[in-house]
């Protein structure tokens, strides 16, 4: 019997002229044990596939027509861009806050460290 | 059959948390009494994007690469306590379904403001920031595909001024 590394290595003609040589006998058993190597899906894999496809589609449907695009607050780009920058001056603010005091932390560091 | 079940509830659940954005928020609580709501579409941010010399006013600061990069922008302020509340854990709620990373958090006289966003090294793709203080919360969410170099470097010149 020839091993799993020597059939790799065989030609497509080699594989071929093997096939069709009525000499080597075929086991009784081969196509039992084909089958039964060969596992059928469990029952429940096609229905829940099918389950799975329907939900997602009514979740996307759900979601496109319970989450519509919001009418805009602004007809005019100016005003928007007023909001917009009033936004972005409200960040900085914070971000400003939260800089000067790590910067007090620090001269509180440094006056500590000074008196060690 | 069971686990049939399971896995369409699961797949269900897991859909319902994605679809939780600043979106879906604004659309459930725009309509309020007492809420200032303001929205910014993607076309408008376009719009924008046009004006010439898009700076913050009387600072050196150039908002134009952050506003092209931009996709909407939703503000919700409340100021009634249960709303509030409501808007609040609503929030907190997406920021962890939403994978957010906790920028920064401010805490003053009994504000306490966070930010977060989302994204890679290199794109943000939203931002949010949240104060919570007493009965009234304020939202902002920016949405887009933002440059976090331009966004950290706009932000710090800001801060400096």
């Amino acid at each position: 019997m020839k091993s799993i590394d020597e059939i790799t290595r065989l030609s497509a003609e080699d594989l071929e002229r093997i096939s069709l040589d009525e000499s080597i006998p075929v086991p009784e058993e081969l196509s039992a044990r084909v089958k039964a190597a060969v596992r059928k899906p469990a029952r429940w894999v096609l229905p829940a596939g099918v389950a799975a496809a329907v939900a997602t589609l009514v979740a996307v449907g759900l979601t496109l027509t319970q989450n519509p695009e919001p009418k805009d607050t602004f007809d005019d780009p100016y005003l928007a861009y007023a909001e917009v920058e009033k936004v972005f001056a409200k960040i900085s603010g914070t971000v400003a806050y939260g800089a000067e005091k790590v910067s007090q932390s620090e001269q509180t560091l440094d006056k500590l460290s000074y008196w060690k | 059959m069971k686990k049939l079940y399971i896995l369409v509830a699961m797949l269900l659940v897991s859909i319902t948390a994605l679809a939780q954005d600043g979106r879906s928020l604004y659309n459930k609580y725009s309509d309020y009494d007492n809420v200032e709501a303001v929205y910014i579409s993607p076309a408008m941010f376009r719009l924008i994007g046009k004006i010439p010399d898009v700076k913050m006013e009387g600072e050196n600061v150039n908002l134009g690469p952050v506003i092209k990069s931009l996709s909407g922008l939703y503000i919700l302020s409340i100021k009634q306590g249960a709303v509030a509340d409501e808007l609040a854990a609503d929030v907190n709620h997406f920021i962890k379904k939403g994978q957010y990373e906790l920028l920064m958090e401010a805490k003053e006289s009994g504000e306490v403001t966070r930010m977060y966003t989302v994204g890679d090294d290199s794109v943000v793709n939203s931002f949010v920031m949240l104060s919570h203080a007493g009965a009234e919360t304020n939202f902002i969410c920016l949405d887009g595909t933002i440059p976090r170099d331009k966004l950290e470097e706009l932000i710090a010149d800001a801060a400096k001024d």
